[in-house]
């Protein structure tokens, strides 16, 4: 109890930390939401890879002395940058081959995966400076994180989840029936930008402040979870958010009480989360 | 064309990516008009009912509507063409419906529920309104989304290929209940179907599609 009441407390020096997984654990669901539904699972494993590679790319850039802001002391913004535009002209190439249907999505995912596997560990190895920030990054270390990119984070995943509720209707329509949202007067290719637009950068600032993996596990496993024991689309957004939310308390609090990393721990509490889940589902359908 | 036609093919051509499927397509369907779109699979039948509706644009000519105006389309896709990992209820399909008029940051008002209480009735399914939408049988999913194109207020409604992978009676059901649904809403029904078995009594126009040629008949 004296752990938590120190998380609690607003002098917390781990707060920064602590906020960004409550925030991730929130958000990031509502993006899995249309990954989920819109069968593109794998992208959601690719695109924090490519994401991450835009911030290596970045950090190595930054060695050489090539700065995007030569006034900004921290490589934060520039890594930032990074992920932005990898991920971002990735998720708009993947769509477009999509809409031409040329190929198969799952071989085009699978090489973007393994390219920007490949490019992050290369871009990684000639940077010695960055070396320990993108490993911790990668392990899912989530530590050190300034009051400036916490604001940002609330800043922008705040603007995203209002236009996910706000919009939440045209946004379920062209991803469920476009047909009909076309007849219904939709210009269903603008609504698939902005979606894709929002998936870039809920993946880009998500992936700068807790690696790729928590990332990756917050977009999808409180979605599946959600999915196996609701009922209506409205009561699987909420309960996938609570889950989300549950999980980064639960392994915020877990990981600070034995002094483990934080992202791991969160995505193997959403795998027990989802393990109960399956089990109890089981367990009423079996009485049923 | 007249002040009663919904839709009007203007010597349309109608295919993919370039690749004409049938050339000099010419016909109206007016208010209350009554039609069925006729074809063997492949025969570009689906292909000129999205044209209709505007998802394929055509490659040449021009789909005309009401005063330039886009009449209330009550669409009605093929009910296993709606991807089952959705965990919708009935009353999430049906009230897709209304989402043509709902605004942004505004809960689902008081009327579009009783209108999709309304539809339900319609179609009698007002029982499984809580049930989920991929538990159903294919029957029962086709008068679902027939609920969702009536809670468009629609007038025309649009039915690709509404009794495929249903059992005879719940075929008769549904051709019933779109007869009605003519009927009582004054609607104009356009649907797609591929056996000539399939087209009900009342159906006042028949465009078949036979050798890249679009052959009128049955004109009442």
């Amino acid at each position: 109890m004296e752990q938590l009441s120190e998380i609690l407390s607003p002098n917390f020096l781990l707060r920064n930390s602590f906020y960004i997984g409550l925030l991730v654990g929130f958000v990031c669901p509502q993006v899995g939401v249309f990954f989920v539904l819109r069968r593109m699972v794998l992208m959601g494993i690719a695109l924090p890879q490519v994401s991450n590679a835009g911030i290596t790319f970045a950090f190595l850039l930054h060695t050489f002395g090539w700065h995007f802001f030569p006034h900004v002391e921290s490589e934060k913004a520039m890594a930032l940058t990074g992920s932005i535009v990898f991920t971002l002209i990735t998720i708009f190439t993947l769509a477009i081959l999509e809409r031409k249907g040329k190929g198969f999505t799952e071989n085009r995912i699978g090489f973007t995966y393994a390219i920007a596997g490949a490019a992050s560990i290369i871009f990684v190895s000639w940077n010695p400076y960055g070396r320990s920030e993108v490993l911790s990054m990668l392990k899912g270390e989530i530590i050190a994180i300034p009051d400036f990119y916490l604001w940002s984070m609330l800043a922008i995943y705040g603007i995203i989840f209002i236009f996910l509720t706000g919009f939440h209707r045209n946004l379920i329509l062209i991803s469920y029936d476009a047909d009909m949202a076309i007849t219904m007067g939709k210009n269903v290719i603008v609504w698939d930008i902005l979606l894709f637009l929002v998936i870039g950068i809920i993946i880009a600032f998500g992936v700068m402040a807790v690696g790729p993996m928590v990332i990756f596990g917050f977009l999808l496993i409180p979605t599946i979870t959600a999915r196996m024991v609701t009922r209506g689309i409205l009561p699987f957004c909420i309960v996938s958010s609570v889950i989300g939310v549950t999980a980064a308390f639960g392994g915020f609090y877990i990981s600070y009480c034995f002094d483990l990393p934080t992202g791991p721990i969160d995505v193997a509490l959403l795998g027990a989360i989802l393990f109960i889940f399956y089990l109890g589902k089981i367990c009423f359908l079996f009485r049923k | 064309m007249n002040e009663n036609t919904l839709i009007y093919l203007k010597n349309v051509t109608i295919g993919y990516r370039g690749n004409p499927i049938i050339s000099g397509i010419n016909f109206s369907i007016n208010e209350g008009n009554t039609a069925v779109l006729l074809g063997e699979n492949g025969s570009g039948k689906t292909t000129l009912f999205k044209t209709i509706l505007r998802i394929i644009p055509p490659l040449q000519g021009a789909v005309i509507y009401d005063n330039n105006c886009r009449p209330r389309f009550g669409y009605v896709p093929q009910g296993q063409s709606l991807d089952e990992i959705y965990p919708f209820t009935v009353q999430d399909v049906v009230l897709m419906g209304t989402f043509g008029q709902a605004k942004p940051f505004s809960f689902t008002p008081g009327k579009n529920r009783d209108l999709v209480e309304q539809c339900l009735k319609d179609v009698g399914m007002l029982d499984l309104k809580k049930q989920l939408f991929a538990q159903l049988s294919g029957g029962q999913k086709q008068r679902i989304l027939i609920a969702r194109a009536l809670a468009t207020r629609p007038n025309i409604l649009l039915l690709d290929e509404p009794v495929t992978g249903v059992d005879i009676t719940a075929q008769k059901m549904i051709m019933e209940l779109i007869s009605m649904l003519h009927k009582k809403h004054k609607l104009a029904v356009m649907m797609v179907t591929h056996e000539f078995s399939n087209i009900p009594k009342w159906i006042n126009k028949i465009i078949r599609i036979k050798n890249n040629m679009v052959i009128f008949e049955k004109t009442s």
